[in-house]
């Protein structure tokens, strides 16, 4: 019973994080069309933000102040100097920021070292949760997540900039044409979507492995979270997160680390070749 | 393109002096700079000429290089064993590449990120299992003790047979890019959906450029075997496929020697100054940014523009057309049945069970005002979109939910509103490429021979336009009515006995429109194909066509001669008030 119930939160808590991770990604790609391949780079960046202020000495929290102006200001050169001329042209989008991430990688890389760091717990100690004893700060994080998440959903289905995005993405020359000021729009969406990537590597921090290498897993679940799921709303963000978290905990649990994986990219390749718009279809 | 051939061949003789201009130790650190130029060489066919790119090459480099390394460790030195290792750890890679290659491309969405991003999710995958697998390849620890290969010294000789895989795949990829497959690969990049329209399975063709690149890097990787001694799972792993793909840019993606070039150039630096410049890699991944936006040639194409001001060595020679070939699918007759086709894109209507019916050679006009659905008949003809619901017919045989290049492969040629040529292939090129659709064979695409075919009709077509014969043009830089005139010679180049034409003249001056009626007129009487063309002007429409077919709100209005349809009250309410 035990069990269930700590593989039960497991399961809860892998499918919000990765929900987390993703959403950046179903920002920048779900909406705008830009394939950002330095995605996993910005969720690294958060990570890297909570090492700087945990080596400087400050509470863990500072850290968010800092991962957010870091990933917008490094989000807005990109776009001005980058995407902007780039939005209808998806490979070289792919080109340029393949590049970036290289680059970014390699920055951090010089700078911080190759090798592993460790995040101190802030929220050390456990939980009684269904009769088991689960850590602090999961728990805590699940329940930011989820209301981080109906915020969002709120916002976006009431506020004016939801309607704005929402008929930039359904007709871009239309939305320009009733005043809507697509160019600015869009900049602020993909400056949106990195800094959430980089919220969620704050978040996770003291979770994961934090080294420069981390961000390219979280762009691979990233995607095969959008393929799944389908692009452009939030409930095929969930779902996608459930599919691919849940069968990458199942699997992983029942054989290895890699046949979690190997199911991941079989599971999303099927789903490319069968159901191309993925489970939630836009419209 | 002489001098550049020249400047190949020199550079790899180049290659060869190596051991005796510096030392052995220079060509063997040398050799391994080659194998991974020869990877990017691949990757280079796969970017620089088909448009995609694969970012997980090392996956088969590391397949290539496994297989090979316990080939060599068990062999004992029986060649046979060696031979079949080396088959192996060629087409093991090429195989598996060809299978996900396919299944990718076949889905439209395959150029683009999902692609590159599968690539990359199966090299990270590959790197799992070589790590975990210890029985099989060594684990973390790598497979270690190969020998070295049979015949050769490491340190010496191994320099050579490195060379020779590096001349031979240079050359087997420089005759795959001029051959009609290589043409073909650059078409694909240009317009893929043109291609298809001409009856090519452009999926089969990116996979097996695909599987080519993947073969390469296996080679190259059964080299790296006895090279090194030891294979590690970073051999397959994420870090060497994305060097590679950045040397690959960096040199030149679209030239054969260029990814070669930065390959040796990016690792003897890398040699020197990783350790001494903390910031070298940042630095390279800056070039690579810049490169990749702003020089896609890369440093290959300095080196070719330094070599442009040297006298050219001979000129080129356009090929003969001296093989005089048959079309297989000449000019029978057609009986096109649409029986309530319907057509619904989310909300809209577009088609709202359309059913006509056409089977008398001619030219048959579709008129209709704008959003009648003309143009979205044409789409679920030729599978650009999938009825909703309803029946195509063509020639008995259902047309519904086929690809692309199946449909055009039953007799169906399309042109395209918006002229679509091929704009970086010369005008030459374009009209191979009509010529081939349908007849060109899979063996064929690797022969020299297809440039030289001609036909009864490209005669013809070149005494209505003369600027088909000014074969060395490139396409894109003809005038948009010669453009048009082009779009639709290739068209009818096909023989198709269905030729599906929309707005011919859009675009043409008044004098030009004429010489388009001329020729259409002529064409459709010579070939007795059946035509249906989508036309707004009235008098092109009076003056080609006795059958007329009235869409409007995505149903037929009307059928029948011009006269009829003028007197008819329904059309007359719908054009307010009849006729310009």
């Amino acid at each position: 019973m035990d069990l269930v119930a700590l593989q039960g939160l497991n399961f809860v808590y892998i499918s919000l994080t990765l929900a987390l991770v993703a959403l950046g990604l179903a920002v920048v790609f779900g909406l705008l069309g830009v394939m950002n391949m330095a995605h996993g780079e910005f969720v690294m960046l958060g990570a890297y933000s909570v090492l700087v202020v945990q080596n400087a000495g400050l509470p863990f929290l500072a850290a968010l102040p800092l991962a957010l102006a870091l990933c917008a200001a490094v989000g807005w050169l990109l776009e001005f100097l980058v995407i902007r001329h780039l939005y209808r042209r998806p490979f070289d989008t792919l080109l340029a920021t393949w590049g970036l991430a290289i680059l970014i990688r390699e920055i951090v890389e010089a700078s911080f070292g190759r090798d592993y760091k460790s995040i101190d717990q802030s929220l050390p100690g456990t939980v009684d949760m269904f009769g088991v004893d689960y850590p602090a700060y999961r728990i805590v994080l699940m329940a930011l997540i989820v209301v981080f998440f109906i915020g969002l959903l709120v916002w976006y289905s009431r506020s004016n900039t939801g309607a704005r995005i929402k008929a930039m993405v359904s007709n871009p020359a239309l939305a320009t044409a009733v005043g809507i000021n697509t160019a600015l729009l869009a900049r602020g969406a993909f400056i949106f979507g990195v800094c959430m990537a980089g919220l969620a590597g704050v978040a996770l921090s003291p979770l994961v492995r934090v080294e420069p290498y981390m961000g390219l897993d979280y762009l691979l679940s990233s995607f095969f979270i959008l393929v799944v799921g389908g692009l452009g709303s939030l409930a095929g963000l969930l779902v996608g997160s459930t599919v691919i978290g849940g069968s990458d905990a199942i699997v992983s649990a029942i054989t290895s680390k890699t046949g979690g994986y190997m199911t991941v990219l079989v599971i999303s390749i099927l789903f490319l070749w069968l159901r191309p718009n993925g489970i939630v279809a836009r419209d | 393109m002489a001098s550049s051939r020249a400047i190949n061949v020199l550079f790899l003789i180049g290659l060869l002096l190596v051991p005796f201009v510096w030392d052995s130790f220079v060509a063997y650190q040398l050799g391994l700079f080659l194998l991974y130029g020869m990877v990017g060489q691949g990757i280079g066919l796969c970017w620089g000429r088909a448009g995609f790119l694969p970012l997980g090459q090392a996956l088969f480099f590391g397949i290539g290089a496994y297989v090979f390394g316990a080939t060599l460790k068990s062999a004992d030195g029986s060649g046979i064993v060696l031979v079949a290792g080396l088959l192996a750890a060629v087409l093991a890679p090429a195989l598996f590449a060809f299978g996900v290659g396919l299944l990718v491309f076949i889905r439209q969405i395959g150029s683009g990120p999902y692609f590159s991003l599968i690539t990359l999710a199966l090299t990270m995958l590959g790197f799992q299992l070589a790590n975990s697998m210890d029985w099989l390849t060594g684990g973390f620890n790598g497979m270690t003790g190969i020998p070295a290969l049979p015949g050769t010294d490491t340190y010496e000789t191994l320099y050579y047979v490195i060379w020779a895989a590096l001349v031979l795949v240079s050359g087997l990829l420089a005759y795959v890019g001029t051959a009609p497959f290589g043409q073909l690969l650059g078409a694909t990049a240009q317009n893929e959906e043109r291609l298809q329209y001409f009856g090519f399975n452009t999926a089969l063709l990116k996979a097996i450029a695909f599987a080519i690149s993947a073969a390469v890097a296996g080679l190259a990787g059964a080299l790296f075997a006895p090279h090194q001694g030891i294979v590690t799972p970073q051999a397959v792993g994420f870090l060497l496929s994305a060097e590679i793909v950045v040397w690959t840019a960096v040199g030149g993606r679209a030239s054969l020697i260029g990814p070669v070039l930065g390959a040796i150039l990016i690792g003897f630096m890398a040699s020197e100054l990783r350790d001494s410049f903390q910031y070298w890699e940042v630095l390279i991944a800056l070039i690579f940014v810049i490169v990749v936006i702003r020089f896609p040639g890369g440093l290959w194409s300095l080196v070719e523009g330094l070599a442009r001001r040297a006298p050219s060595l001979g000129a080129k020679r356009a090929r003969e057309r001296d093989i005089g070939i048959e079309k297989s699918r000449t000019d029978g007759p057609v009986d096109l049945v649409f029986e309530d086709v319907e057509l619904v894109l989310g909300p809209v209507r577009i088609l709202d069970k359309l059913s006509f019916r056409i089977e008398t050679p001619g030219v048959h006009s579709i008129i209709g005002p704008n959003g009648a659905g003309k143009t979205s008949a044409f789409n679920v003809l030729t599978g650009r979109l999938k009825p909703t619901a309803g029946r195509i017919r063509y020639n008995g045989s259902s047309v519904g939910g086929l690809s692309r290049h199946r449909i055009a492969r039953m007799g169906i040629a399309r042109k395209l509103q918006i002229p679509s040529v091929f704009p970086d292939l010369s005008v030459g090129r374009n009209v191979d490429i009509a010529l081939w659709a349908g007849d060109l064979t899979h063996s064929q695409m690797f022969t020299l021979r297809p440039f030289r075919w001609t036909t009864p009709l490209l005669g013809e077509m070149q005494g209505i336009f003369p600027f088909l014969g000014e074969a060395d043009h490139s396409a894109g830089s003809l005038s948009l009515g010669q453009r048009q005139m082009l779009d639709f010679a290739m068209t009818c180049l096909t023989q198709s006995p269905l030729l599906l034409l929309d707005e011919p003249c859009a675009a043409l001056s008044s004098s030009e429109t004429g010489e388009m009626i001329d020729a259409i007129e002529k064409i459709v009487a010579l070939t007795g194909s059946t035509a249906i063309i989508i036309e707004h002007d009235m008098q092109v429409v009076e003056r080609l066509s006795d059958h007329v077919l009235v869409l409007n709100q995505g149903a037929l209005l009307a059928n029948g001669a011009m006269e009829e349809i003028r007197a008819d009250p329904a059309v007359r309410a719908v054009y307010g008030g009849g006729s310009k």
